[in-house]
Parts: structure tokens; C-alpha cells; sequence
């Protein structure tokens, strides 16, 4: 009996845990087909974005800028990559409300995850996009070394950072729909101010420190150790993200909480 | 569980913006000029096990309002609301289906969102695409529904959950005669097990075979409660019809 009774809250507590990821899950596999569509067509969606961008910022640095410096497109592409999805998550968090307008109308349900599914619909184009560094490293003999395990670690940094991305981002699209395309401005801006199109070494004196205030800097630095330098990430690119991320989360959640109450009201 | 719905004093308010655009009340509080409307106010009312309550009240009354605060839609803002058992809706035009998606993967989709598990949501699909009626249109994308087809769907989807309190607004009423006897005969089945059905519109024949008791909206205020045809009379006579 007493057994039994210490079980309770533990079975209880598995049983809402299995029903939040059914929920996600739920939630990001409709998401995916409204967003990418089906088919085969839809892997060639999550590929072109960030091939096609690696393609015009390769030709951008190396016959426009003239710094293409060491295995440029694959420097490129440990920026890129990150950064669509950081870039993706912003976009589907802010409209994730208004384009679940007639579920939010039609009934009650636990609203809290769907940043969260914002975030997990693009992991799987992200997932995609990974292809980009297999064929960089071949096209420039980059063989991957020990470094390249802390990969895990750095996806898990930059996914992280994108959870705590998409509750401010989800809150912004409800409250100024209108401003949802200068947000997209903004963030677009974030990467040209992190070392997006050349790595960190390659910034000057005192930009240097103040590019490092990017959280962004970290991941795009992250990815850049683990596969192109072939050493560990420091530990500052994947403390700070994490870091913001964390304070993002800590500062947003509990206002969306409060705030979902009334996303009926406004997205009518 | 058995079912009841406790309404004391609830209200429910909406704030625009200078623009007239709906602002939620924490974004209210950074803009300088705002409007306020109360959609519904000072609104009480209990409803038991096997009662069936029409809303009736003109275009703008509060009867999706009311409805969708019960729904847990709405939250309200003032008094409280308290509604007990499953409760199933069909609550907007959409009839909370997203467009893109199939109708099988809608079903799915809103089977999780009501609670199931999507193994469960899945096992009921048989029953959910039978229940609709909708054929092989199960597997086209909702887009491409008529607002017929949405509510067969919508209802059925709803069903799926098993609700002891049904909500019905208007969208009921875009349903063909066929699906209508469908929706009345469960309606009846849900009553007899001690449910409550509670729906808004203005196809009084419809709501008369639905519903017993009726309450009576005007901008937002509870006017009169009783029986249907009663409050069914006094509106008409009211509005002059």
C-alpha cells in the first residue's frame, strides 16, 4: 500500500511528461507540413536555404571582400547553419499563434509548448542542413578529428539558445504583428555582427571583444573549433549562449505563461 | 465525472488599440490610449447534469463570447467560471481545423490537443472518419472543405473525446439536415448520461430541438433565464420580429 502510494506521484509525473512530448510531437509534425509540405520536394526546402546562402556569402568573401581565409565555405557553413536555425525558430515562433488562430478559437489546451515546436519543426530541417558539412569538409580535406565530438555539444548549445529565442519571439509576433518583418531584420542583423562571414581571429582589435558580446559568436565559434581547427570549443562560446538562452527562458516563460490567457482575444 | 458548469459574475473584456486593433491588457498597459469593451458582464448562472441551454440574444449579444469563455477559450477577467467533465467544442467557422493539413492528420492533431494520447488519437481515426461522413475527402487537405464539411469533420473530431459537455455556436448550423439528426441524436445520448449541451445561434427550429431552457443575451448581460419557447418570445417580441 505504501509502495504504491510513493508510486503515484512518480507514475502521475511520467504520465503528464509522455503526454507533453505527444503533444509536441503532435504539434510539430502538423507544423512541418504546413510549413515545408510533403513529399520529397520538402527535403530539397530544408536543403536550398542554407546551401544557396553558404553559395552567395562564399562568393561574397572571397571575390567581393577578398578574405576567404582557410576553408572558407566551410567556415561559412559553421556559421550558417546555426544561424538558420536560429533565424527559422524566430520566424515560425512569432507567426506559431496567429497560424493556430482557429485551434486557439475552437478550444482550450496547453499553449506553453508551442514555441518549443517551433523549435523542434526546424531541428529537422536543421537535421537536414548538416549535409552542408559533410560536403564542405570533403570538397576542402578537412578530416574530421577528435574535436569534431564536441559537435553534439554545440548543437545542443545552439538549440538551447534557440528554445530560449522562440518565447520572446512568440510574444513579440502576438503583441506587434505588424513589426514581425523588422524583427526579421533584426536578427539577420545579429549575424552580420557576430563572425558570420569571416571567423573571430579574423576581426580587428577592439571589434573583437564587441563582437564577443553576440551570443551568437559562441555557436558560430563552436562549430568552427569542433570541425575546422580540430580543437575543443572554449568554454565561453558554449557557457554564454547557453547562458542567454537560460536568461531568455527565465525572463519570457513566465510572462507567455501569463500572457497565453489571452492570445483568443487577440488573434481573432 | 458527472457534469455542471458554474458561471458567478464573470465578464470579459476586450481592449483595442488606437487603431481599433485588439491589444491583449499587458500590452494595454505600455500604450497610451486604449479602448475597453466588455464582451460579456456580471453574468451568473448554474447549469446541471442533463440540461440543454440555448443562447439566444442578437448579432453581438455575447453568446460566442459566453460560450467560448465556458470552453476555457476565454479567461475570464472578472467573477469566475467553473465547468465540470469533458468538455467538446465546435466553437468557431474554422471549426478549429488548420487548412493545410489533411483531415486525418487534423484529427489526430486536435484528438492530442484534447487529451489523448496520439496512439489513441490514431486508433480512433476509423471512427472519426466514419463519424464524419466525409469519405475519401478524409485525406484531402481542409482548404479544400466546404463550411458543411468542416463542421462534419469539426463534430466529429470533437466527439472523438468523449465531452460530457458539448458547446455549439453557430457553426453548427452550417451542417446538412442529414448531419443535423446525427448531432441531435448524440446530443440526446450525451443529455441522457447526464451531460450538459449548451449552444448559440440564430436557427431557433434548430436550437428548439436541442434545448429545453434558453438564455437570454443583450450587450453582454444575462437579460432572462427559463424555459425555451418562453425566452425564445420575449426575444422575438423584443426585437420585433
Amino acid at each position: 500500500m505504501g509502495t504504491l502510494a510513493l508510486a503515484r506521484p512518480i507514475l502521475h509525473a511520467i504520465d503528464r511528461a509522455a503526454s507533453r512530448v505527444d503533444l509536441l510531437l503532435a504539434l510539430s509534425q502538423a507544423d512541418l507540413r504546413s510549413r515545408y509540405g510533403r513529399g520529397p520536394w520538402r527535403v530539397v526546402k530544408w536543403l536550398l536555404d542554407p546551401f544557396a546562402l553558404v553559395g552567395v556569402y562564399l562568393l561574397l568573401v572571397t571575390f567581393v571582400l577578398h578574405r576567404a581565409g582557410a576553408a572558407p565555405g566551410l567556415s561559412l557553413a559553421c556559421a550558417v547553419i546555426p544561424f538558420q536555425l536560429v533565424m527559422t525558430t524566430v520566424t515560425n515562433a512569432m507567426s506559431t499563434i496567429a497560424y493556430r488562430r482557429a485551434i486557439i478559437l475552437n478550444m482550450s489546451f496547453n499553449r506553453t509548448l508551442l514555441p518549443v515546436s517551433a523549435v523542434l519543426t526546424e531541428l529537422i530541417a536543421f537535421a537536414g542542413s548538416l549535409l552542408l558539412f559533410v560536403l564542405m569538409m570533403a570538397a576542402y580535406g578537412v578530416a574530421p578529428s577528435l574535436a569534431a565530438l564536441w559537435l553534439p555539444v554545440v548543437i545542443a548549445v545552439s538549440v538551447a539558445f534557440s528554445i530560449g529565442v522562440a518565447y520572446p519571439a512568440a510574444l513579440f509576433g502576438a503583441w506587434f504583428p505588424d513589426l514581425r518583418p523588422f524583427a526579421i531584420s533584426f536578427v539577420r542583423i545579429l549575424f552580420f555582427v557576430a563572425p558570420g562571414l569571416v571567423p573571430l581571429a579574423a576581426i580587428p582589435g577592439r571589434a573583437q571583444d564587441l563582437v564577443r558580446l553576440n551570443p551568437l559568436t559562441g555557436i558560430f565559434e563552436g562549430y568552427r573549433d569542433a570541425l575546422l581547427y580540430g580543437r575543443r570549443p572554449a568554454a565561453w562560446e558554449l557557457v554564454y549562449p547557453l547562458a542567454v538562452g537560460a536568461v531568455l527562458l527565465v525572463s519570457f516563460v513566465p510572462v507567455y505563461r501569463l500572457e497565453q490567457r489571452q492570445f483568443a482575444k487577440i488573434v481573432e | 465525472m458527472s457534469a455542471s458548469i458554474r458561471v458567478e459574475r464573470a465578464g470579459v473584456r476586450f481592449v483595442f488599440d488606437r487603431q481599433s486593433r485588439r491589444v491583449s491588457p499587458t500590452m494595454a498597459q505600455l500604450r497610451r490610449r486604449s479602448l475597453e469593451v466588455w464582451g460579456i458582464r456580471e453574468i451568473t448562472c448554474s447549469i446541471g447534469p442533463g440540461e440543454s441551454v440555448a443562447l439566444i440574444g442578437a448579432s453581438g449579444a455575447g453568446k460566442t463570447t459566453l460560450l467560448r469563455t465556458l470552453g476555457g477559450v476565454y479567461a475570464p477577467d472578472e467573477g469566475m467560471v467553473d465547468v465540470r467533465g469533458r468538455i467538446g467544442t465546435l466553437l468557431s467557422v474554422e471549426a478549429g481545423l488548420l487548412s493545410p493539413l489533411t483531415g486525418r492528420e487534423n484529427a489526430v492533431l486536435i484528438g492530442v490537443l484534447n487529451g489523448l494520447s496520439r496512439r489513441r488519437a490514431r486508433a480512433a481515426l476509423p471512427e472519426v472518419h466514419a463519424g464524419s461522413g466525409l469519405g475519401e475527402s478524409f485525406d484531402r487537405p481542409v482548404g479544400s472543405y466546404s463550411e458543411g464539411m468542416r463542421a462534419r469533420l469539426g463534430y466529429a473530431v470533437a466527439e472523438q473525446a468523449e465531452p460530457n459537455v458539448l458547446l455549439l455556436d453557430e457553426v453548427h448550423e452550417a451542417l446538412d439536415h442529414e448531419f443535423r439528426d446525427t448531432v441531435e441524436a448524440s446530443a440526446r445520448r450525451l443529455l441522457a448520461a447526464g451531460g450538459i449541451v449548451v449552444a448559440a445561434g440564430h436557427d431557433h427550429l434548430l436550437l428548439e430541438r436541442l434545448c429545453t431552457r434558453a438564455l437570454l443575451l443583450q450587450e453582454g448581460r444575462l437579460v432572462a433565464d427559463g424555459e425555451f419557447e418562453e425566452i425564445r418570445s420575449r426575444y422575438l417580441a423584443e426585437e420585433g420580429l
